[in-house]
């Protein structure tokens, strides 16, 4: 039986009179990439968050390692990496500072490994905090954050505002991560393209709520694009079961469909309908027909 | 919001709207009593300097600091920095630069002037006091216009903007020194102040100007040098011993040098005072007084930033994901903020303890110093002079150290509202008991009465100390914040400490002066317990909300 590295289950969570996290169920297996996907707001670094031990489970339960992250912050955060997307680095250390620093945290710490992420992102050791770019603090967060090869990497929206030549140094990592075997990676990001590229499985969030959580091998299996073309022109699409989303007009409409795309066939022939062409849908079209809205535009909460 | 002018004013009154508040409420009180308690315009004999000053004087320059730091916009930034602290989002509006000068500055100094306004009328002043009408109100909105325009000005070094506003501001105040020691009318005073506020305005326009379009003057090049020597000197560290020690360098880095250097800062005047008046034994003890308590006193101006966990410049009082995910318990975070402190206040200490002998003697002060050991040694003997000496110096470094955290227990919880709350008692309290204890001292009945009340009014505090402290302990334990063996080494550590000042008390104070068991409820209530001991409790429920 493979190790749990993280299980959450039932998990909720109210701000006040807004529920953050509804009843949220996941489990994260030792050696895989995690996406954590979702619009502003949705949840996702609320997740995270319990998950670190920064908030206390109202109900349900949260294990990582298989301790509770509140009651033994030690035992737990000494195996996490974890990269904010604060960017909460006090500003008036310097970067060797910020090393020296963070290496007598964790006797795993690997000074080799430091040296070459340091050299590799061209970070002055003497430059200090407050003085970097966005990108260069990411770059020496990420370096305090995989140094000591953690065994559960969480990077909360890790690529948020910055420049390609960053966002490929953090995806770099997650694949170093993935590298060290039986270690395990949890993405959250809005960018999903970015997590197509690196992640394992995949976990939708939405309103605080787990939309869609399986691997990414069989959501691809799973869903489908087709263009259908209809006989005459219809103001509204029909409701056909397995089809998450409609977009288009007139006789051209594109669906977005769960399911083997024979039902759906045989279903549109009865409105005089036939599929044109199919394709796999990227993730963000997935997420977009989950949750209706799409996951970079939605207003923050 | 129907103009610029509105909308920044409306910005200063939500965002600190509980800070102007807690002002109203005070000035309310301030009026009520004048009102109802006192007779319409009779003034008040204050027996005392310190009865008015915490009355009037503490909570009128408190707010005055307070004003100093919110229309300089002081709260959200960084004071070393050699950016201006003007808020950057604020240059992308449509607004003039005269705008954005103008108004801040406009604010402020009808705050401030209204501040002193309200004060002067509704205060107890003591009587015989001549209080002026006008121009202490163009004094601080002087003052305030300058500390905005240097704080909204770019410098090319860091730390250059403290600098030169503190220099700049002590010389507003000797020029008014000077004009109040030639006994200047208040016309001449006007016109020494009023010219200050458009002078400032100007520079404070030019400021923002130069800000506005990004120009930072830049002269770090020709540090370049020195600061490669110093970067050569800091690569030969060696690293942590522990994680517990990296944690109390980050908190010594983060806090620490700041009372050492506002003690340093203030020494040398201080002992200056030595060399002046040498053969006035009053002058001297009260410069020796004035010195001694110097820590603990610049101690309680450090301590919000001892209990500040969050990122410098921003509001949020909650601890940083940086700081809550280290592998540390709470306590032991809690523990190396405790250890930081002590080294600051050692390094508060060391320079007194070192420079006031060298003061005394370089002076000509220290055959005084000599004349009262001899009469103190006269009076209780070597043994006893030696204890008391050692027992007030200890006290004092105790107390300095006590004063940066002892309200950890409030700050480190990261809620604002417990924050606020717990000022707006504090000042509350104040309003209230210095009144009330001059009304006692005034009342020779009074005093008897609380003289044999003491030591029952201690009994029940070391009552309500026992408790708290057995619900704290309970809290620790059940929260697995601290293991058993922890809490009997503090507990046992408490009582050691307890005794031995007990024990040190029953020998030196009299007995029939005050009962023994009298030595034991102040030993109790002397020594720290609760509120230290609340700190990981509140640091635990602000890391996991």
């Amino acid at each position: 039986m493979t190790e749990k590295v993280v299980e959450v289950s039932d998990l909720t969570r109210r701000f006040g009179a807004r529920t953050a996290l509804a009843s949220v169920s996941l489990s994260m297996s030792r050696g895989a990439v995690y996406g954590l996907v979702g619009a502003n707001g949705a949840g996702k670094t609320t997740l995270i968050k319990h998950l670190l031990g920064l908030l206390r489970a109202e109900s349900g339960s949260v294990r990582v390692f298989g301790r509770d992250p509140v009651a033994d912050p030690v035992a737990v955060l000494s195996r996490i990496g974890y990269l904010s997307e604060e960017n909460d680095l006090p500003g008036w250390m310097r970067v060797d500072e910020l090393i020296r620093y963070s290496r007598a945290f964790y006797p795993a710490w690997d000074d080799a490994y430091a040296n070459d992420l340091l050299q590799e992102f061209a970070l002055d050791p003497t430059a200090r905090i407050q003085n970097l770019s966005k990108g260069q603090k990411a770059r020496a967060g990420l370096i305090s954050a995989l140094a000591y090869r953690p065994e559960l990497l969480v990077l909360d929206e890790p690529s948020s505002g910055l420049d390609p030549i960053v966002r490929r140094d953090i995806l770099g990592a997650v694949i170093r991560t993935i590298a060290d075997e039986g270690r395990t990676v949890l993405f959250s990001s809005h960018l999903l393209e970015e997590v197509e590229q690196v992640a394992d499985h995949v976990t939708m969030i939405h309103q605080g709520r787990i939309a869609l959580s399986a691997p990414l091998d069989e959501i691809k299996e799973s869903y489908r694009r087709l263009s259908v073309r209809f006989a005459e022109s219809r103001p509204q699409p029909p409701a056909v079961a397995g089809v998450l989303r409609w977009d288009g007009g007139g006789r051209e409409w594109t669906a977005v469909h769960r399911g083997g795309s024979g039902e759906l066939q045989a279903a549109l022939a009865g409105w005089g309908a036939r599929i044109e062409a199919e394709c796999v849908p990227s993730l963000d079209e997935i997420f977009v027909a989950h949750v209706g809205v799409a996951a970079a535009s939605a207003p923050d909460s | 919001m129907r103009s610029p002018a509105a909308a920044i004013a409306w910005e200063f009154r939500r965002r600190h709207r509980w800070g102007l508040i807690a002002v109203a409420a005070y000035m309310l009180v301030l009026g009520t009593i004048r009102l109802l308690v006192l007779e319409p315009g009779r003034g008040i004999d204050f027996e005392d300097a310190p009865s008015f000053a915490l009355a009037v004087v503490v909570p009128l320059t408190a707010t005055f600091m307070y004003f100093l730091a919110v229309f300089s916009f002081g709260l959200g930034g960084d004071v070393a920095a050699r950016q201006s602290m003007y808020p950057v989002r604020m240059f992308s509006l449509p607004v003039t630069t005269a705008g954005l000068a103008g108004w801040p500055m406009i604010y402020g100094a009808a705050a401030i002037a209204l501040l002193w306004f309200a004060t002067r009328f509704l205060a107890l002043w003591p009587s015989g006091v001549d209080v002026p009408m006008v121009w202490p109100a163009v004094l601080a909105a002087s003052l305030l216009a300058w500390t905005q325009a240097l704080t909204w000005t770019s410098y090319p070094l860091r730390g250059m903007r403290v600098i030169v506003t503190v220099l700049w501001l002590v010389v507003i105040d000797a020029v008014v020194m000077v004009a109040l020691e030639s006994k200047a009318s208040e016309p001449v005073m006007l016109a020494i102040l009023a010219p200050h506020v458009p002078l400032a305005y100007l520079v404070a326009r030019l400021s923002i100007a130069r800000a506005r379009r990004g120009d930072v003057p830049d002269w770090r090049q020709a540090f370049a040098r020195l600061r490669r020597a110093t970067d050569v000197l800091r690569r030969r560290r060696d690293p942590f011993s522990s994680s517990a020690h990296a944690q109390a360098w980050l908190e010594w880095r983060r806090f620490g040098r700041s009372l050492p250097a506002l003690v340093g800062i203030l020494l040398p005047f201080e002992l200056a005072l030595l060399f002046v008046f040498r053969d006035t034994p009053a002058i001297v003890f009260e410069t020796l007084l004035g010195v001694l308590i110097t820590p603990p006193f610049m101690g309680a101006f450090v301590a919000p930033t001892v209990g500040k966990s969050g990122q410098p410049g921003r509001d949020s009082s909650g601890v940083t994901p940086f700081i809550a995910t280290r592998p540390l318990t709470s306590a032991s975070l809690v523990a190396a903020r405790l250890k930081a402190a002590a080294w600051s206040t050692l390094a508060a200490w060391v320079p007194v303890l070192v420079a006031v002998p060298i003061a005394l003697r370089w002076s000509g002060a220290l055959p005084i110093v000599v004349d009262w050991k001899r009469q103190l040694i006269e009076a209780v003997g070597t043994p006893r002079a030696a204890a008391i000496a050692l027992l007030g110096i200890a006290a004092l470094v105790a107390a300095t150290w006590k004063q940066l955290v002892q309200s950890l227990y409030i700050s480190m919880s990261g809620r604002d509202w417990i924050i606020k709350s717990s000022a707006l008692l504090a000042l509350s309290f104040l309003t209230f008991a210095v009144p009330l204890a001059h009304s006692i001292g005034g009342s020779k009945a009074a005093m008897a009465a609380l003289w044999t009340a003491l030591p029952s009014i201690a009994a029940v505090l070391v009552g309500l100390k026992t408790a708290a402290a057995a619900w704290v302990a309970a809290r620790l334990h059940d929260g697995r914040l601290l293991g058993d063996r922890t809490l009997l080494v503090g507990a046992v550590c408490w009582n050691v400490v307890t005794f031995a000042l007990y024990g040190l008390l029953m020998w030196i104070v009299p007995r029939l002066l005050v009962p023994a068991y009298v030595l034991a409820l102040v030993a109790i209530l002397g020594v720290p317990l609760v509120r230290l001991s609340a700190a990981p409790l509140a640091f635990a429920w602000n890391r996991n909300r």
